[in-house]
């Protein structure tokens, strides 16, 4: 079979639509992510010794358990405990969480690295506790774990793709729709394969410029 | 299933980082750029997409071979840890001084003792504990496999579930088992951690060292 570019046209359409859920579905992962796992290492910090162990292992388990297990779990199984949700906000919420788990420790060791002397400081300045958070310490943690936090996104990026198994239309799953429909299938994944790999190249290009400027090397 | 092929790419992807870290460090450099590009050209996209591009394109495109889904599987997952393995690989030979291996050239060793025997070694310490954690990665992508037809652990579950409607049930057990299977691997690399050279000789040395003090006690004890 040969590459057929009048084939290659007609599909262009869905499969910038599957760009388009991606770029989307990313975003709102990223967002529930980032502020998330923020949230999680500031409750951490901030709650006793029990709360502390309940929380590391209810993230071990999102992070130990393959997140198409998770996705198959929030679409079958949370129906049937009657809460019935569109794919693309199960799979956003789903993905978003799992990513808030791994961005928390990136969140924690970056506040742990802050001096104590800091937060004494802002007390003895008569800061009330959450301006201490909010004010000093965050904006701290989050300078330090950007880097790690990019990675992060870049990482949902990718897994983006997994909820082309709940029947998001993600690019993945258009491809597949369009090979499925015409039983040409080197055409719609080979572009979806290359798009994939060419919005990659931003990030990949800002990332190596940060980690040159910042001069820390990421995972 | 799911640990055949789980282990399978582990392994794979070892080779394949070994081979792709060792070139990204080549001296020729061609082959350090070739290696980078196929470092990030694996790292572009996700492993779902090179699974599938492999199974249903490859085979389109001429002259090229048709393979079972559970080659396929292993091949993909193999090539995109191992680019992942690679960064790992580099690092763990960067930690090594270069002293060492000017050393052993100079002592006359050929370039492949001086790889093999004196900076491998050293450089799995540390890499052995990071590649730790990408193989527990390894054991969860592995559920990808399911969507060509391969009958590992999430594929049985989904067909007990269609057949029981027990949907929570099944998934909550289809997570315990693989957190059961990420604490082996992580198991198994805690041991494989204690039998590295390097690791070795550092506990026999302080063995060593206890006993010779130890034995230095015994004979002060004895003189007094």
């Amino acid at each position: 079979m040969t590459w057929d570019w009048s084939y290659a046209a007609s599909i262009m359409p869905d499969l910038l639509f599957g760009v388009v859920v991606t770029v989307l579905a990313t975003i709102a992962c990223s967002a529930i992510a980032l502020l998330g796992g923020l949230l999680i290492a500031i409750a951490q910090m901030n709650c006793g010794r029990v709360g502390q162990h309940a929380m590391r292992a209810v993230m071990e388990v999102f992070r130990g358990v393959p997140i198409l297990v998770l996705l198959y779990f929030g679409f079958y199984a949370l129906p049937e405990i009657g809460i019935l949700l569109p794919g693309f906000v199960v799979g956003v919420l789903v993905l978003g969480t799992v990513y808030a788990a791994y961005c928390s420790e990136v969140y924690r060791g970056a506040l742990m690295t802050i001096p104590a002397d800091m937060r004494d400081a802002a007390a003895a300045l008569g800061l009330s506790r959450f301006a201490i958070w909010y004010v000093v310490l965050v904006p701290i943690a989050v300078r330090k774990s950007l880097p790690a936090l990019v990675n992060y996104v870049l990482v949902l990026y990718k897994q983006s793709s997994f909820l082309f198994a709940i029947g998001v239309p993600v690019l993945l799953s258009q491809a597949q729709l369009a090979g499925y429909q015409s039983f040409r299938y080197l055409e719609p994944y080979t572009i979806a394969g290359v798009l994939y790999v060419l919005m990659n190249v931003p990030f990949v290009l800002y990332q190596r410029r940060f980690n040159l400027k910042v001069g820390t090397s990421l995972s | 299933m799911t640990v055949a092929i789980a282990t399978a790419s582990i392994l794979g992807c070892a080779i394949v980082s070994i081979m792709l870290g060792v070139a990204r460090r080549s001296g020729f450099a061609p082959v350090r750029t070739a290696a980078g590009l196929v470092v990030e050209l694996l790292r572009g996209a996700s492993v779902l997409i090179y699974l599938f591009w492999v199974y249903y394109a490859l085979p389109l495109v001429p002259g090229m071979p048709r393979l079972g889904p559970i080659a396929v599987s292993v091949v993909v997952l193999s090539l995109v840890g191992g680019a992942y393995g690679a960064e790992i690989v580099v690092s763990g030979l960067q930690g090594v001084a270069k002293g060492q291996a000017e050393a052993a050239l100079a002592l006359g060793l050929s370039r492949y003792h001086t790889f093999v025997r004196v900076v491998l070694p050293q450089a799995l310490t540390q890499i052995v504990p990071a590649f730790a954690s990408l193989a527990i990665d390894m054991v969860k992508w592995t559920a990808i496999v399911s969507f060509l037809g391969v009958q590992d652990l999430l594929s049985v579950a989904n067909t007990i579930r269609t057949m029981t409607y027990s949907t929570v049930g099944v998934y909550v057990g289809v997570a315990a088992i693989y957190l059961g299977l990420s604490l082996c691997t992580s198991y198994l690399f805690h041991l494989a951690e204690q039998l590295l050279p390097l690791n070795r000789a550092l506990t026999a040395a302080r063995d060593s060292a206890n006993s010779s003090r130890g034995s230095a006690l015994l004979m002060k004890s004895g003189v007094t």
